[in-house]
């Protein structure tokens, strides 16, 4: 387990600011917000199998390198294939509880099997278009009139050119997320079979799903007994779209969508499903993770004079990360128990269970 | 509990119209009481904040993960109408995707 860990921290760049392998050009960068999570398996890293199991296909329609940056172009070129750091993370798993044998089937995992799991986005690319839109929606606020209880909820109406500007911008940042991530699934891969002699066929390693948690979709939603297209925010919340779906892919499609709730370094993640309950109250939504209790500052405080890395090793955790500030911002009290949350979704129904994985190994940016 | 919010059953708490000026709709937080003790009011204001924008529909909600983020809470979903509805990059926030 330390090798792999250190076979990945070395691997998979990390960090604040991290640049990664890959030096885009501007046109590069254009590709990449064309076609997202394509491009990556276009240019050899990963399978077509993987876009299939990858939330829109790995790819928002509508992206348009025109209305983006030179700035956000700047901070992209370096960044895409990186982890970056804070809650971002690339973890080893095991499976360590199933509530749902025959969905969990289904999905392809079984009680002690082995999972990575990979939580990272569109890195200073997207930091800076929502900069960038910010400032262009303090303007429309005042153009349109708009009368806000707080300035930081700048908006504009959907069909305004600076709400299209920002959607394209965002479906870009969009893309760039998932081509960042489909990078790194298949960095992973790769350096598992080279630390573990594995050939590709015996490596196993085949992507269950990846899902956004940031991010606004026009979706058709029920309201009222019709059937209507939404402009849906998620902002730490994860689609949770019910078996039958559409969107959803064929082998999927009778169990519903899988939903990924990574937990703290310390506890557990969580797979879960999408339900038709999500549907009808929650927009086809539900949680993302653990949710923060201490602020950065004071997990700072609270770690001062211990060894993080240690306790965790003590508690049969491997942790690698580029900076000792991050394992204090980060480690386990300064997070709620992802269990107390995800038994809420659970419990009124708008997800549900079908396992837990524990951390075996850890890197953190 | 925050004062002025409204427990519905024992997974969700309501932020009932004019628990802020201006409300649309009600505000639901997904929340059983052992995290609701966690609760922050800054993050019940943003829900109730969240649900005074033209054209949102039904309800401002939120996860139990919920806390406190730029202008809209993390753990928040809104949802708009695309005639009367506005956007708003506060409502994806920085790390999009």
């Amino acid at each position: 387990m330390r090798d792999l860990v250190e076979v990945l921290y070395r691997e998979i760049p990390s960090g604040v600011g991290s640049k990664g392998k890959l030096r885009l050009s501007k046109e590069d960068e254009k590709r990449i917000i064309r076609k997202g999570a394509l491009w990556a398996v276009e240019n050899g890293m990963g399978e077509k199998e993987d876009l299939d199991h990858t939330e829109s296909g790995g790819v928002l329609e509508g992206a348009d390198p025109a209305v983006i940056s030179d700035k956000a172009y700047e901070r992209g070129a370096a960044q895409q294939g990186t982890l970056g750091s804070g809650n971002h993370f690339l973890e080893i798993q095991y499976v360590e509880e199933i509530y749902d044998e025959a969905a969990a089937s289904r999905l392809g995992i079984f009680p002690e099997q082995v999972t990575i799991m990979i939580h990272t986005g569109s890195r200073g690319f997207g930091h800076q278009v929502c900069t960038d839109y910010l400032e262009v929606m303090e303007r429309a606020v005042r153009k349109y009139g708009i009368k806000l209880p707080d300035r930081e909820l700048a908006c504009a109406p959907f069909n305004s050119p600076e709400a299209q500007d920002y959607m394209a911008a965002m479906k870009a940042a969009a893309n760039y997320a998932w081509a960042n991530r489909q990078c790194i699934t298949h960095w992973c891969r790769e350096a598992i079979m080279k630390t573990l002699g594995l050939s590709p066929g015996d490596l196993g390693l085949s992507l269950i799903y990846d899902v956004a948690h940031n991010i606004a979709k026009v979706e058709e939603h029920m309201v009222e007994g019709r059937i209507k297209s939404l402009v849906v925010h998620r902002k730490g919340a994860t689609r949770a779209f019910p078996p039958g779906h559409r969107e959803l892919p064929d082998d999927y499609r009778p169990v519903g969508q899988p939903v990924l709730i990574p937990g703290d370094m310390g506890r557990a993640s969580y797979l879960l499903l999408g339900t038709e309950r999500a549907m009808e109250e929650t927009f086809g939504s539900t949680c993302h993770g653990a949710g923060r209790v201490l602020s950065r500052h004071q997990a700072i405080r609270q770690a001062k004079g211990r060894a993080i890395w240690r306790e965790m090793e003590d508690a049969g955790i491997i942790v690698r990360s580029a900076g000792k500030k991050t394992l204090a911002e980060e480690m386990s009290e300064a997070y709620k128990d992802i269990s107390n949350v995800v038994e809420v979704v659970h419990n009124a129904g708008i997800s549900r269970k079908v396992a837990r994985m524990r951390p075996m190994g850890v890197v953190k940016g | 509990m925050i004062e002025g919010t409204k427990r519905i059953d024992s997974n969700r708490v309501e932020v009932p119209l004019g628990f802020v000026d201006g409300m649309r709709v009600p505000g639901i937080i997904y929340i059983d009481s052992v995290l609701e003790r966690y609760l922050e009011g800054a993050s019940v204001r943003q829900v109730a904040n969240v649900a005074t924008l033209p054209g949102i529909v039904r309800a401002s909600l939120a996860m139990p993960d919920v806390h406190t983020g730029y202008g809209f809470s993390i753990g928040g979903v809104a949802a708009f109408d695309l005639q009367e509805g506005i956007i708003s990059p506060g409502g994806v926030g920085y790390d999009i995707n």
